[in-house]
């Protein structure tokens, strides 16, 4: 047996792929211990990756130098940019992947990464002394040293797995469940919960009348999640809408009785966000129908994920549901659907680099945190694998803050809210949601992740190259001037819709609402302004934008949080402030914040409460 | 047994104009309605009154506002006095009120009570009173102050509404492919412009109440010699400012707290204006423009036995077009012809048309129904509105949402310095609650 690792990871999902590679990349000699290597970069529910805060989140995993963007790219079959008229900071790429080739291109990765080895086995329990760890320990009492450990085998931790009244113990469909994680950490103190999520009914492609749907064709020319543009891509093929009837709705209705969420035998709380048809049904009993999407899995499976009817009904009414929807009547069920209870670790527990607390040297990323995803995942993946890597380098945690990034939001609300349903990112948790935004994500990340020296000379290299075309772009438009005599009222008024009254910078004339950058490059004729890229030119262009609110958002942000930018000392006894409700007390002790700003966005502290906390502080800070 | 009805001045002494008399106990209503002279009392409503005496004597004039129990402070009925009078008139309130069967509260008995009846949340505000009092942290101490009555029903109602437009933006742009576009269907500039209409007529009750709570502020201005000192005196009913014959006597500004047709009004005096050469008198001509900002009425002098000067012209075009109005000083001397419409100090009944102008510009213009609101509350629904206005333009003009979104982010973390902060998380709970979302 050689030296201790520098990082072992175990676990190889999107959170163990993501820190094991990010550590190796720091130069860490890595380990990664997964119980199946052909499985490592599986994904377990849909294949598809990005959407609203995810794809901001990927997108800012690729900015370290990360896998996941790269691999959705490459194995990208439809892709759509939502919400292009709304704006970019809520615009979002969503990549309907190949199942199969996602998980090669992750493998290859891993693969190619040097100084990262891997091994197949199934760990046993950590090793621990005093209250720090020191490696895992495999079958047959085999040690594995290690000066820090990340653990990521959160898929369904002790998973129980329910449709109609049966119930079955379960990873992911077809896993045997990690029970022994769960129970060692029950066992070491920790507070471990349960959440609930369930999943749809798969279908056999080949039994769908496609003839009867609308298809909802991908984008060309095809968008992409990662900077690095790919080198080849898959054919596309569109994913198809169809609807529920108010048939479908009586089928899931008349079943109700059998369902173990009605009946009692689930009590975890499932998602909000992805609620099951029978919640559906129940809660909006007036909608006659509603969308589901019918998403192929990959080019060489005729297996269909239809996005919208996650349920845990008894397979016959699964059956009856499917074949209520127009299009779907002849579908087969290739796999059932079903509602899955599992365990995951009250996030409270953790510091934002996520490094448990009370235990030296052990990260935890992913699903057993309490979030669910595949890029929430990630994001927490690479943080605690750079933690991972800086904590054997004996330097400091990183963590960006939520004015940075979508992975700060991310590890901020999971250690000072916790979680009471599978958290899942959305850009409305981002109170910085203009700045955070998917063409910036790499300007905001890259430079930062190069000091940590997260990211390679390949992509560091592009980055700057792409960065200084932009602030040469940049630089003309606040640079350069157009005078009203030199452009001509009527030209003024053909191109930008009004006249110029006075000599104006470019960057002036862009923040006009009804102007963009093609009608100051016909505005100007300065003939540089065409030789920049497509990309670059849209990135200025919402540079330039944007810059007036996001500096009101600066100035705003600074006038609330200057006040709360206060530390609260580490061992303050929130029970012996009085006047703060016992159910505050409770919340604070859970997630002890480091500053008024955690403190202020725990549930149910209110101004008064923030008082209390700020004259206590205050009085024992001096 | 039942318990008793506890008083206390609730004021720290020395802090600010106004002073509060706090009642709580099964006797409190009864006892506001003997002070007040009303025979109702709207919860939680700020009645403007003028407190009397047992033998129908006035004390003060003021607010009373009643809090049935449960819901008030301590949990029991309470009631609150607010008069603008100093320390001996605050004395003279709460002896009423014991004769009228109060009783004095022991330190902290408010706490205490509010403590037996689970009002833990707004008990915390008294609770560490003292201890903010002695870190001197005002923002702190901005923080603590509960929001009772009206006013804060109408801002929560306010913040309800915009949380309800939000949820409807956020819902928008978080879940694009279900079908609560909002924002495609051109309603939001619609609810935003309803928003404002509400914010700004909360905002106009509110500074009444405002202005209610602190009195009047009246300045007296006018050219050197205009007779604005003379009259301070002749209403203060004493000798508080310097007064000679020769212009340019009063440098510094010299206030009074006065009863003017039973209303408390603080009367400022100033340098006379004009274009000095004088340093000192510049100075006390910029002191003089400074009160103007603050100033509810800018009372312009101008000496009837002079007339109206060029220079007066000067000076009258550069006051507050809304708040300002002229009258004659020392009509006694005014040559025959000039309208009779101007002070004297020294005629009898010489003063009435002044008393008769602060009646009618301020008293009778009062809104009927202010709010029990403090200046920081004005400051925050002041920047709420800030932020609207820009997301109603951001909206009008780039037609994209993120923009909107986060000036009503804004607007409403704005509001939340007054109602608490709504999380993000829960700002979602509402968008489940409301629409089928999810896949
Ligand atoms: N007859 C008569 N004389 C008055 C009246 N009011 C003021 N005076 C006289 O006018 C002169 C100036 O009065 P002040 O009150 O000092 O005038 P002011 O406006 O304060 O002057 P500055 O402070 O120098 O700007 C004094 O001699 C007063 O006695 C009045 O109503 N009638
Ligand atoms: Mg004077």
């Amino acid at each position: 047996m050689g030296q201790a690792y520098a990082v072992l990871v175990v676990g190889g999902g999107h959170a163990g792929v993501e820190a094991a590679t990010a550590a190796a990349r720091m130069g860490a000699r890595t380990l990664l211990v997964t119980h199946n290597l052909d499985t490592i970069g599986q994904m377990s529910c849909n294949p598809a990756v990005g959407g609203l805060g995810k794809s901001q989140l990927a997108r800012e995993v690729d900015a370290l130098d990360g896998v996941m963007a790269r691999a959705a790219d490459r194995a990208a079959i439809q892709v759509r940019v939502l919400n292009r008229r709304k704006g970019p900071a809520v615009r979002a790429t969503r990549a309907q992947t190949d199942r199969l080739e996602y998980r090669r291109a992750v493998q290859e990765a891993v693969l190619a990464q040097p100084g990262l080895e891997y091994l197949q086995s199934s760990v046993q329990r950590l090793w621990i002394e005093g209250d720090r760890v020191r490696g895992v320990v495999l079958p047959g009492e085999v040690a594995l040293e290690a000066r820090t450990v990340v653990l990521t085998t959160g898929t369904f931790l002790a998973g129980r797995v329910h449709r109609g009244s049966d119930r079955e113990d379960a990873g992911r469909a077809g896993e045997a469940p990690s029970q022994g994680l769960a129970e060692w950490l029950r066992a070491q103190g920790f507070h471990v919960e349960r959440l609930k999520t369930g999943t749809p009914p798969r279908l056999d492609g080949r039994s769908i009348d496609w003839q009867r749907l609308d298809p909802q064709p991908g984008e060309e020319p095809l968008p992409r999640l990662s900077a690095e543009p790919p080198e080849r891509r898959l054919p596309q093929v569109p994913c198809y809408l169809t609807t529920t009837t108010p048939e479908a709705h009586q089928a899931v209705r008349s079943a109700l009785d059998e369902s173990p969420i009605f009946s009692g035998a689930i009590e975890s709380a499932g998602p909000r966000y992805c609620p099951s048809i029978e919640d559906k049904v129940v809660r909006f009993p007036d909608r006659e129908g509603h969308t589901v999407f019918l998403e192929p899995e990959g080019l060489h499976t005729p297996e269909v994920y239809p996005n919208g009817i996650s349920t845990s009904l008894p397979g016959s009414a699964q059956e009856g549901l499917v074949r209520a929807i127009p299009g779907l009547e002849a579908a087969r069920v290739t796999r059932y659907g079903y509602a899955i209870e599992y365990d995951f670790l009250d996030p409270r527990q953790l510091q934002p680099s996520l490094a448990l607390r009370e235990l030296d040297g052990l990260f935890l990323a992913g699903q057993i945190n309490g979030t669910t995803g595949y890029e929430e995942a990630a994001a927490q993946g690479v943080l605690a694998g750079i933690n991972a890597a800086r904590r054997d380098q004996g330097a400091e945690p990183w963590w960006p803050s939520r004015e940075e990034a979508y992975m700060g939001v991310l590890v901020d609300d999971l250690v000072t809210r916790g979680v009471d349903e599978p958290y899942r990112m959305l850009t409305s948790r981002a109170e910085h949601r203009l700045h955070l935004r998917e063409d910036n994500a790499e300007s905001r990340l890259a430079p930062v992740g190069r000091e940590l020296g997260v990211v390679g000379d390949t992509r560091w290299q592009r980055f700057e190259a792409a960065q200084a075309e932009l602030d040469q772009l940049l630089g003309i438009l606040e640079g350069q001037w157009l005078d009203p005599q030199q452009v001509g009222a009527d030209r003024a008024e053909a191109v930008i819709g009004g006249p110029l009254s006075k000599p104006s910078r470019l960057a002036d004339l862009l923040r006009r609402p009804e102007v963009g950058l093609d009608q100051i490059a016909r505005l100007s004729s300065i003939w540089e302004l065409e030789g920049f890229s497509a990309e670059i030119r849209e990135r200025a262009e919402i540079e330039v934008k944007y810059a007036g609110y996001i500096q009101r958002d600066r100035t705003e942000h600074q006038r609330l949080e200057a006040e709360l930018d206060r530390p609260l000392p580490k061992d303050l006894e929130y029970r012996a402030i009085r006047g703060l409700s016992n159910e505050v007390v409770q919340r604070l002790e859970a997630a002890r914040p480091g500053t008024l700003a955690q403190a202020s966005r725990i549930q149910g502290v209110t101004p008064a409460a923030l008082s209390l906390l700020r004259v206590h502080a205050k009085r024992r800070v001096g | 047994m039942s318990p008793r009805t506890i008083a206390a001045i609730a004021t720290p002494p020395g802090k600010g104009g106004v002073g509060i008399v706090r009642l709580s106990g099964p006797l409190s209503r009864d006892i506001a309605l003997a002070l007040s002279g009303r025979r109702h009392l709207a919860p939680r409503y700020c009645h403007f009154v003028t407190f009397r005496d047992r033998h129908s004597q006035p004390l003060d004039r003021g607010l009373v506002i009643y809090f049935p129990g449960p819901h008030s402070f301590t949990g029991e009925d309470m009631a609150e006095l607010h008069g603008h009078g100093g320390p001996a008139v605050l004395a003279g309130l709460l002896a009423a009120a014991r004769e009228a069967g109060a009783e004095d509260a022991n330190p902290g008995e408010f706490t205490e009570r509010a403590f037996l009846h689970d009002r833990l949340d707004l008990s915390q505000a008294e609770a560490v009173a003292s201890l903010i009092e002695a870190d001197h942290d005002s923002a702190a101490r901005a923080a603590l102050r509960s929001l009772d009555g009206e006013m804060g029903r109408l801002v929560n109602e306010l913040d309800e509404a915009l949380t309800e437009l939000r949820v409807f933006v956020e819902g928008a742009l978080d879940f694009p492919d279900e079908d609560v576009d909002l924002l495609g269907e051109g309603q939001i500039l619609e609810r935003i412009d309803d928003l404002l209409g509400r914010l700004d007529r909360l905002r106009e009750r509110a500074a009444g109440g405002v202005r209610l709570g602190r009195g009047y502020r009246v300045v007296l201005t006018g050219r050197p010699n205009a007779g604005k000192s003379s009259l301070l005196n002749a209403l203060a009913g004493r000798e508080a400012a310097i007064v000679t014959e020769r212009g340019g006597t009063t440098r510094d500004v010299l206030r009074e707290s006065v009863a003017i047709a039973g209303t408390p009004v603080e009367l400022t005096d100033t340098a006379g204006l004009c274009e000095a050469e004088d340093r000192i008198e510049q100075e006390g001509v910029r002191r003089a423009r400074e009160t103007f900002y603050s100033a509810d009425l800018v009372v312009f002098l101008v000496d009837a036995a002079v007339g109206w000067n060029e220079e007066d012209f000067a000076q009258w075009q550069r006051l507050p077009v809304d708040r300002r109005h002229w009258l004659w000083s020392k009509v006694d001397q005014a040559p025959k012809g000039v309208d009779g419409g101007g002070v004297s100090t020294v005629r009898e009944g010489g003063l009435e048309p002044l008393t008769e102008l602060l009646r009618t510009r301020l008293l009778d213009a009062e809104p009927q129904d202010a709010l029990g609101a403090r200046e920081r509350h004005l400051e925050v629904l002041e920047r709420a509105r800030g932020h609207l206005e820009t997301g109603r333009q951001a909206f009008a003009g780039y037609g994209s949402g993120d923009l909107v979104a986060q000036d009503l982010r804004w607007a409403q973390e704005a509001l939340g310095e007054i109602t608490g902060r709504l999380h993000s998380d829960d700002l979602l709970g509402r968008v489940f609650a409301t629409f089928c979302i999810g896949k």
